[in-house]
Formats: structure tokens, C-alpha cells, sequence
């Protein structure tokens, strides 16, 4: 589904990514780590257009990210607060996010009730803008949003950062279910725990480069500690 | 440890700093620019005031009508004078006195930019009295005591911003002053007034002014104290969910979805609502010029005014696109949404808010017919061409919007730009030209006729220029993005 072609991202003398090649498939959970500066978030920005590569291209079903926008029909992304509009309420934002992906009111409603858990109570019918929740509450937000339209590539930057541990759960249980099961789900974690779990592959990145890319087996988050403790 | 070190290093590393060297000495002329205008203008108040009225001596005169600019003030800085208390957050937790911030807060709000208010119109006003035959003194206690008084509002003004019911009881204070005075049974005015005229008749008087002062400081002091936890004054104002819905939109279809946004976002954000309120006041700009003999024969100055009237909301509000959308742009850049459907739907609410304005412009009829069809025909302009002209100088606006918080006192600086300033040619010097020139050479008519025939001829074309300035901004997502960002 996703495809990279010697991509690299060059600030300065600084080479914030530089992947020759790598290919997700459809359906794939696909996990990214790696420390601060490593270049997760370069790539998710690079996947979904928001800064221009140095050289080399991302293809998304064929599509080239920079050339046609087409992709964006079938992929939805939440990378951070800029992807919040905080001055409407969650319900607001929700439908807002749902028209643009041609979902009517009602099939979005329905959709979100599944998060009602997840929620847990502090969200909906709360009558405050976005601006005015917890950080917590409003990553769930964000989340939740994404969901909407059930698009088929789903980036998330740190999804579990800010959560509280019983969201953290409720988050890996929905992540892993089967609602999520034919969607090609991108993550990027520092919990090394979380997204070994979630994730069927891995990918680790250090200073730009792609040092590791391995099946999650029963050894993949001792292997993954190992390297990152340094041993 | 000093506060007021942190207070330089935050204005001179502010974003408006770093700005070009060439803009900031354009921003600094015009302030100035404006400065002496203002100086000017209140200098002609008093030998004003002396040919108009005879039978009272100036400064009685104008001392009856201080109160009126006392509110005005008052609801002046309500809207729009943002408190400097947010910033104290980061120093609550270091071994500073309480005491020292807050007494550093207030210091530092008298050097707020409202406070030029005694200088600006009461020292002309001043200077005149003592070139006229007060003496020094006299002057000097009656200035003074104006000053103390802009003191006081400045203080009391924590308390206004902070809680809502205070302002209400204020705002019912000032219309039973107005409707008392109206009945003719306590001029309130009047009253205050000789609290002056007695300051200029003894000096000495002036100390009592010290009292209100004071008085405010120290509300202002133990409001801050009492406040002063993060849950408590220091804490952002929640807003209760303004605005709902907007069925009656629907009827736009998919042109709705954003134009529910823009309203949501006017309606529930300071800044907006600042500029909005500000483009209204363009309506009266007219006022200015129409009213006056000399300006019947400049067909470029009755075209100036007339496209002000109808063109405020597109001028302040198209400036600001796309960055009123800055602080969630990435979410844009991804979604599932055509662009030209996003700017057509900018095009809309301006083109609205025009012809809105242009309705309210009627009664401009008053000076003449010839004058209402320049302001109608500069509405056709601003809606046909103007709208797409700001749409392209905002693109060049790249600086990312706080929605919800107040502008400081020239801090729109901050979001210009040589470019900016070129496009004010096309923006009013055209509309002026495309007017004045016919009218100069040939006749009013054919003025009229040649400013609302481009209106209608940019509106003929309206779907090729969506096509072009949308290219424009499709070319230019990145840098947006990453401008807005910072």
C-alpha cells in the first residue's frame, strides 16, 4: 500500500530521514521507533505532505503524495495539536471531520459509540470547546477522530503519550481488535511495551536511518530493549 | 533575579522583532504617523471649543464631556487591552514574592499602550490652556489629575476582564448615567466636570485624585493576590459554547461545512471578534469625508471613503486568510477537502458581509444619491475584485494566528509585510483610479459605471479566479505549513 523510494530529508548539513526503500502492505500494523530526533515524525510528515522531501518520493496506492492528493480520500492522521480545531465542541469537530470524509451524521454517531469506554464519560455532552479539556482528553479526541469514515491508512504519532493507563489499555485493546484488523494502522511510539503489542512490524530508527525492520515474535521487545539500553 | 530583564529579552525576542529591518522602520513611521495625527487633531480642540461656545470658558466644556471619554475608555480597553497575568505562570513556582510579581504586573500594565490616551489628547489640550492664559500650575494639577484618573481605569480594568458581572453592573451604571441625564434629573456629567473645573480653579485640589488611584491599585493587588493560584485568576476565562448549528446554512450544501466553521470561529474567538467589531466601524469612515463641501469635487477621495464603507470586514477579515486556520492547518493539508470549496467559502462569508454592509449604508442616501451609488459601486468592486485581491495578501501573511488571544496595541505588525503594503495599490489605489479618472475626465456616471462594471466583470470571472488564487495557494502549502507551525 505504501511504498518509499530513496527518500531522504535534508535540513542544513542535517539529514533528518533517509530511507532507500521500504514497503508497507495493506492491512500491515506497522510500528516506528526509535529516540528523540530519530525521524518518526520527519516520516509521517513526509507520508501525508505537510513538508517537501529533499530527494525521493512516498506513494500511497500508487499515488504519489506530492504529485495528486487523491490519497488523502482514504487516509486520515493524528500527529498533533494541530490537528485539534479548539474552539468547537468534540461533537462539532467530529462532525466536521465527518463531512469532510462523506459520512452523515447518523452512521458518525454510531461509529463513536464504540469509544463510549474510551471516553469515559469526560467527553461527549460536555458542552466546553476543545480548548478547554485536559491534554489527555483531547489526544482521545484526536484519536477518535481519525476512526471516523473507517479510512483504509491511519497515521498515529505517539497515540499513547498523555493518556492515563486505564486509556492507554482501553487504546491497545482497540487497536488490536477486529474493527481495526484490515486497516493499514502506522505508529510510532517511545512505549516500547505498547507498540510491540500493537504492531505486527517493526521499524527502528536512528538518526534518520532505518537500523531494524522485524517481525514482532515473543523476542521483539527484548531485542528492542537490548538495543536501546545500549547492550 | 530581575523581572524586568525578562520583560526586555520577551518583547525584543518576540516574532514582530525579528522582522526585517525595513519593515520595522515603515511600522515605526506609520506609528508615528499616527501619533502626530492624533496630536494634531487634539490640538484643535480647545481654539475649537473657544469659537464654539462663547458663553463658558473652554476647559469647563470640556470637563463636562470627561465622563463620556472615561467610558468610552472603559469599553475600549474591556475588548480589547489583554492583561500581561498569563506570563505569571511560569514565575509561580520560583523563589520570587508574590508580593514582587504582582507589584510588577501592575507597574508594567501602566506602560501599556492605552495609556498614551492622557498624552495623546489631554496634553495638547493642556499645552493649549497654557498658551492661552492658565497658569503652569493650574495646568499641570488638571493634567495630572486626568492622568491619575487613566491610572485608576488601567487598574480597574483586572477586575473588569476577569469577571463578567463586574462589567455588567458597570455597563448598567453608564445607562442610568445616560438616562438620568436624559430625563434632565442628574447630570452626572456635569457634575465630574466641576470636579475639575474646581482642580483647575485650585490646584491643590488635584491630590484627591490620588485617592481613586490608589484605591484601584489595591483592588487590583488583592484581586491578583486572592487569585493568584493556576485554578483560580490565572486560569484562562472557559467560555460557555457560544452559537450553535446554524441550520438556516444548509442551504449553501457543501459550502456549509466551512461556513459554519468561520462563524463558529468569529463568534467564539478574541480576535476575530476584534477585527469584526473594528470592520463595522469602517460603516461610519463616510462620515469622515461625505459631510464635508471640499470634498464634493475629488472624485479619488469620495471613491477612498466609499470603498471603506462596505469594504472593512473584507479588508480585515481577507487579510487573515488562510491564517486564521493556522493553528489547524495540518488537519486541513490532510483531510479530504478541495481547496477552491475552502477559499470560495471565504469568498462567500466576505461577499456576505458585504452586500450586509452595503444594505446598512443606505441611509448615506442622506448626502446625496450620487454618494450612495459610489458606495454601492465600491461594494460591487470589493465584492468582484477586492475579495480576491486580499485572498492573495493574506497568502503572503505567514505569520500563524493566536485565536483566543487579545491584539496588543499595534501587534498586527507583526503580520506585515513589504508585500502587503505593494498590495494596498491594487486594493484601493485601482478602485480609486478605475473611479476617479472617468469621473475627473468624463462624468460621475460614467465613474460609477466604470467601478461597479469591474465588480461585476471580476464576478463574471469569479470561478477563474478561484482557479488561479487557489494554484497560488496549492504552490505554497509547505511554506504555510511550516510558517505556521512556529
Amino acid at each position: 500500500m505504501i511504498k518509499v523510494n530513496n527518500l531522504t530529508k535534508i535540513y542544513a548539513d542535517n539529514t533528518a530521514l533517509s530511507l532507500p526503500t521500504l514497503s508497507i502492505s495493506k492491512g500491515e500494523h506497522f510500528g516506528l521507533v526509535g529516540n528523540n530526533g530519530a525521524g518518526k515524525t520527519t516520516f509521517f510528515s513526509l507520508l501525508l505532505d505537510l513538508i517537501q522531501a529533499t530527494s525521493g518520493q512516498v506513494t500511497i496506492n500508487g499515488i504519489e503524495v506530492a504529485k495528486s492528493e487523491v490519497w488523502k480520500n482514504q487516509t486520515a492522521a493524528f500527529i498533533d495539536d494541530n490537528f485539534l480545531i479548539d474552539y468547537l465542541t468534540p461533537e462539532e469537530y467530529f462532525q466536521f471531520v465527518a463531512q469532510l470524509r462523506k459520512v452523515d451524521q447518523k452512521t458518525a454517531t454510531d461509529f463513536l459509540s464504540q469509544f463510549e469506554e474510551f471516553f469515559n464519560g469526560e467527553v461527549l455532552n460536555q458542552k466546553k470547546y476543545i480548548r478547554d479539556f485536559s491534554k489527555g482528553n483531547q489526544k482521545k479526541i484526536g484519536l477518535a477522530a481519525a476512526f471516523i469514515g473507517q479510512p483504509e491508512l491511519i497515521v498515529l504519532d505517539e497515540p499513547f503519550a498523555n493518556l492515563d493507563p486505564s486509556s492507554q489499555i482501553r487504546l491497545k485493546t482497540f487497536l488490536s481488535s477486529d474493527e481495526t484488523k484490515s486497516t493499514t494502522l502506522l505508529v510510532s511510539s517511545h512505549d516500547l511495551n505498547h507498540v510491540t503489542e500493537v504492531c505486527d512490524r517493526i521499524v527502528l530508527l536512528e538518526k534518520g536511518k532505518a537500523v531494524k525492520d522485524i517481525p514482532k515474535t515473543a523476542k521483539t521487545l527484548k531485542e528492542l530493549e537490548a538495543y536501546f539500553s545500549g547492550q | 533575579m530581575n523581572l524586568f530583564t525578562l520583560q526586555r529579552k520577551e518583547t525584543f525576542r518576540a516574532p514582530q522583532w525579528e522582522a526585517k529591518m525595513s519593515i520595522k522602520v515603515v511600522m515605526v513611521l506609520i506609528t508615528l504617523y499616527f501619533l502626530v495625527a492624533f496630536v494634531l487633531g487634539a490640538s484643535f480642540i480647545y481654539p475649537g471649543l473657544n469659537k464654539a461656545v462663547l458663553t463658558k470658558e473652554p476647559v469647563e466644556v470640556f470637563n463636562s464631556v470627561l465622563l463620556y471619554f472615561f467610558f468610552f475608555e472603559l469599553v475600549l480597553r474591556f475588548f480589547l487591552q489583554q492583561l500581561p497575568v498569563t506570563n505569571i505562570q511560569n514565575l509561580i513556582l520560583l523563589p520570587i514574592k508574590k508580593s514582587k510579581i504582582i507589584n510588577h504586573v501592575l507597574f508594567r500594565s501602566a506602560f501599556s499602550g492605552f495609556n498614551l490616551f492622557p498624552f495623546i489628547i489631554y496634553l495638547p489640550f493642556a499645552v493649549s490652556m497654557y498658551r492661552d492664559d492658565y497658569m503652569a500650575v493650574q495646568v499641570l494639577a488638571w493634567w495630572s489629575a486626568l492622568l491619575l484618573v487613566t491610572l485608576s481605569i488601567n487598574f480597574l480594568i483586572y477586575i473588569l476582564n476577569k469577571d463578567n458581572r463586574v462589567f455588567f453592573v458597570l455597563l448598567g451604571l453608564m445607562a442610568l448615567v445616560v438616562f438620568l441625564e436624559s430625563l434632565a434629573f442628574f447630570d452626572t456629567g456635569a457634575h465630574l466636570g466641576k470636579a475639575f473645573d474646581l482642580v483647575v480653579e485650585n490646584p491643590s485640589v488635584f491630590g484627591f485624585f490620588f485617592f481613586p488611584a490608589i484605591a484601584s491599585y489595591a483592588a487590583g493587588y488583592y484581586f491578583l493576590k486572592r487569585g493568584f493560584y493556576i485554578d483560580a485568576g490565572l486560569k484562562q476565562k472557559k467560555g460557555k459554547v457560544r452559537g450553535g448549528e446554524f441550520a438556516f446554512l444548509n442551504v449553501f450544501g457543501e459550502n456549509a461545512l466551512f461556513l459554519k466553521n468561520d462563524l463558529r470561529m468569529i463568534i467564539r474567538n478574541v480576535r476575530p471578534r476584534q477585527i469584526v467589531i473594528m470592520s463595522f466601524l469602517f460603516l461610519f469612515y463616510g462620515l469622515v469625508f461625505f459631510p464635508q463641501e471640499i470634498y464634493r469635487n475629488q472624485p479619488y477621495i469620495l471613491a477612498f471613503a466609499g470603498l471603506f464603507v462596505t469594504g472593512g470586514f473584507t479588508l480585515t477579515f481577507g487579510n487573515y486568510v488562510p491564517a486564521w486556520d493556522s493553528s489547524y492547518y495540518k488537519l486541513l493539508m490532510t483531510q479530504n477537502l478541495s481547496y477552491k470549496k475552502y477559499l470560495l467559502s471565504k469568498w462567500n462569508l466576505m461577499a456576505f458581509v458585504t452586500v450586509f454592509c452595503a444594505l446598512l449604508s443606505t441611509p448615506y442616501v442622506y448626502f446625496g444619491g450620487d454618494i450612495l451609488a459610489i458606495i454601492l459601486a465600491g461594494a460591487l468592486f470589493n465584492i468582484g475584485l477586492g475579495t480576491w485581491i486580499t485572498l492573495f495578501g493574506g497568502l503572503l501573511n505567514k505569520s500563524p494566528m493566536k485565536l483566543n488571544v487579545k491584539a496588543k496595541a499595534f501587534e498586527n505588525t507583526q503580520a506585515f509585510s513589504l508585500n502587503q503594503f505593494l498590495l494596498t495599490i491594487p486594493k484601493m489605489v485601482l478602485p480609486m483610479l478605475l473611479y476617479g479618472l472617468p469621473a475627473q475626465f468624463i462624468s460621475p456616471t460614467a465613474g460609477i459605471i466604470s467601478l461597479a462594471g469591474s465588480g461585476v466583470l471580476g464576478l463574471l470571472f469569479r470561478n477563474k479566479m478561484a482557479d488561479n488564487i487557489t494554484r497560488l495557494y496549492i504552490n505554497q502549502k509547505h511554506e504555510t505549513i511550516e510558517a505556521f507551525n512556529q
